[in-house]
């Protein structure tokens, strides 16, 4: 109940701050200048080249905001009149991240989009492996900010003040957040994977999932780094939040 | 003020506590240090229900700390605390919905408005959907802060935002409402009126604690007070005791009109303990507890009149409320 409630105030709060009207314009600007200008992207698919660029600057923008409002409010004890109130320390924290990730996976998916519709009127869809480009480039989109949304929960809870914050962010928080990139250099398959392990226990594969296992396994990779980094980073944040004397 | 040893000191009470039915909030033994350095020293007392509990002590004596152990804010302390019969911190989630709190510094997430502030508190808090809206305008009408319901928190002044922190604070109608320095920093008209709402809230069954540095501030609507300094509690009861307690008429207060050259040691006076020359033609002169006010009176001032002074006035000097609570306090603390 509390999570629902604080999530909802804490987009209102987000959706119109002024990180958040950079984001919406600035992140289809760029993407729209990737396209009329198509650089040249060497050995890496021009896709997924463009989520990188998004994501990157997305993402770095999402920990910055959200480290230096957990810093801020921290510092204003501003949690004081929540937490003597029956609610969960962890909903303070997860809201914040819900409300970011979902004004930010907006913005990214509507910019990745746009992308995709500028290749169709300029005529430069590449023909073949669309699809799996696409989705591919939306997962690393994806991921990618939903790691860096939860360095920023993380380096927001620890950090002492928000010149650190901001530090621990451009420098830490931009490597954690290319993990899931991993899968481009890695030539994975592991495709069949949840057939097998089902087969594994003697069951079949129900026909609703069957679409997992058609998605390339790079996809399935990209998100399963990406979730397990964010479990990890927001159950450390709450943890030490936890014990946080606000 | 110089101190003088002379100065007759009260003795410190260190009252256990007697618990008994009506105690809504038992602290025993109440210990809490930082880095080894203690805050709170073995504090202990009962708050009743339908209590007013000023709570007073001059800056750094542990009164946010006490404040913030009962609100369930501090969890790792010595002692015992029980709110209700529940213990705190274990089962400070049982509590919550019945406290009301006012920080010392209070503050608010910058983007919101007043009332969107009041929404979320009150939702929190537990209140229902269809009464919040009459109970946030009903609680607005009482601070007197209606007219900016609708700005940003941000926009507000510094009292301003302190009397919303009340507001906030009253909102769920908490049976028991702590407040740490409500009055600090507001001006005489909201000083009156948190003061009035105080008094409205226990007469409708409200039990308070607040805390301030200003004696004068909790004497006209606490039903018990207690003094703390340096972590300890040096004063327990009403208002009365204290003052009965700290009420010194045993001081004379001279004005010559002339300089005072000190040739006369008066000491020697039976029943003078001591002298002050808190300025130039000007003395205080202390007394032993059981003399014969007459008869010193009349000893000084011919001793004065000898030696070719001339008296401007002498008067048995009364000191304010607030001169006689610093005295206690420093007294307390050399004890
Ligand atoms: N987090 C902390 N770490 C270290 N020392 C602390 C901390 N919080 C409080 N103290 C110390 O505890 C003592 C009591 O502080 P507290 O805030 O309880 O005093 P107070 O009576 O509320 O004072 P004031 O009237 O100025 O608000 C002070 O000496 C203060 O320095
Ligand atoms: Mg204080």
């Amino acid at each position: 109940m509390s999570l629902k409630l604080l999530f909802k105030d804490e987009l209102k709060g987000f959706y119109k701050s002024n990180v958040m009207m950079f984001l919406w314009i600035g992140l289809p600007l760029v993407v729209m200048l990737f396209h009329i200008l198509t650089p040249n992207t060497g050995d890496i698919p021009f896709s997924i080249m463009t989520a990188l660029v998004v994501s990157t600057l997305g993402g770095t923008l999402a920990a910055i905001m959200l480290a230096v409002s957990i810093i801020n409010e921290k510092e204003e004890h501003v949690y004081t009149l929540f937490v003597v109130r029956p609610i969960k320390r962890k909903h303070l924290l997860l809201s914040k991240f819900l409300a970011v990730y979902t004004c930010l996976a907006i913005a990214t998916v509507l910019a990745l989009m746009l992308g995709l519709a500028l290749d169709y009127f300029l005529g430069s869809l590449p023909p073949e492996g669309l699809l799996s480009d696409t989705l591919f480039e939306f997962a690393l989109a994806l991921s990618m900010i939903a790691v860096s949304s939860a360095v920023g929960v993380f380096i927001g809870v620890v950090s002492p003040s928000v010149l650190v914050g901001v530090i621990l962010v451009i420098y830490v928080g931009n490597q954690l957040s290319a993990l899931p990139m991993l899968s481009i250099s890695m030539e994975l398959s592991i495709s069949p994977l949840l057939p097998q392990v089902l087969g594994f226990f003697g069951l079949s594969t129900p026909s609703m999932f069957l679409w997992v296992t058609e998605i390339p396994g790079s996809i399935r990779f990209t998100f399963f780094v990406g979730m397990v980094l964010v479990v990890i980073l927001l159950a450390a944040s709450i943890a030490i939040f936890h014990r946080k004397e606000l | 003020m110089e101190k003088t040893k002379s100065m007759r000191l009260p003795s410190v009470s260190e009252k256990e506590p007697n618990y008994n039915n009506s105690s809504l909030v038992i602290l025993d033994k109440i210990s809490k240090s930082y880095r080894g350095y203690k805050v709170l020293n073995s504090v202990s007392f009962h708050i009743d229900k339908g209590d007013v509990m000023g709570y007073i002590g001059p800056n750094g004596a542990g009164k946010t700390t006490t404040i913030r152990i009962l609100v369930g804010l501090l969890r790792k302390f010595e002692g015992r605390l029980q709110i209700k019969g529940i213990p705190v911190p274990a089962r400070i989630e049982e509590l919550n919905g019945m406290i009301g709190y006012l920080p010392q510094h209070v503050s608010f997430q910058r983007w919101r408005t007043v009332d969107h502030a009041l929404k979320t508190f009150g939702r929190l808090s537990g209140l229902d959907e269809d009464i919040l809206e009459e109970r946030i305008r009903k609680v607005l009408n009482q601070v007197h802060l209606s007219d900016v319901r609708h700005k940003k928190i941000v926009h507000l002044s510094g009292g301003m935002i302190q009397i919303l922190g009340l507001a906030q604070a009253i909102l769920h109608n908490p049976k028991f409402l702590v407040l740490d320095e409500p009055m600090a920093g507001l001006d005489p008209e909201n000083r009156y009126k948190v003061k009035q709402i105080i008094r409205e809230l226990n007469r409708n069954g409200t039990t308070v604690l607040f805390s301030s540095h200003i004696l004068s501030d909790v004497q006209d609507i606490t039903t018990k007070i207690a003094v703390l300094n340096r972590g300890q509690i040096m004063h327990i009861g009403s208002m009365d005791t204290l003052r009965t307690k700290l009420h010194s008429t045993n001081d004379i207060d001279i004005v010559l009109s002339g300089k005072f050259k000190q040739t006369q040691d008066l000491t020697k006076i039976a029943g003078v303990k001591g002298v002050e020359y808190p300025q130039p033609n000007k003395l205080l002169i202390h007394l032993e507890d059981q003399v014969n006010l007459d008869e010193v009176s009349r000893d000084i001032q011919r001793l004065l009149m000898a030696d070719g002074y001339s008296i401007r006035s002498f008067t048995p000097y009364v000191p304010n409320l607030e001169e006689l609570y610093i005295r206690f306090i420093n007294g307390g603390g050399n004890q």
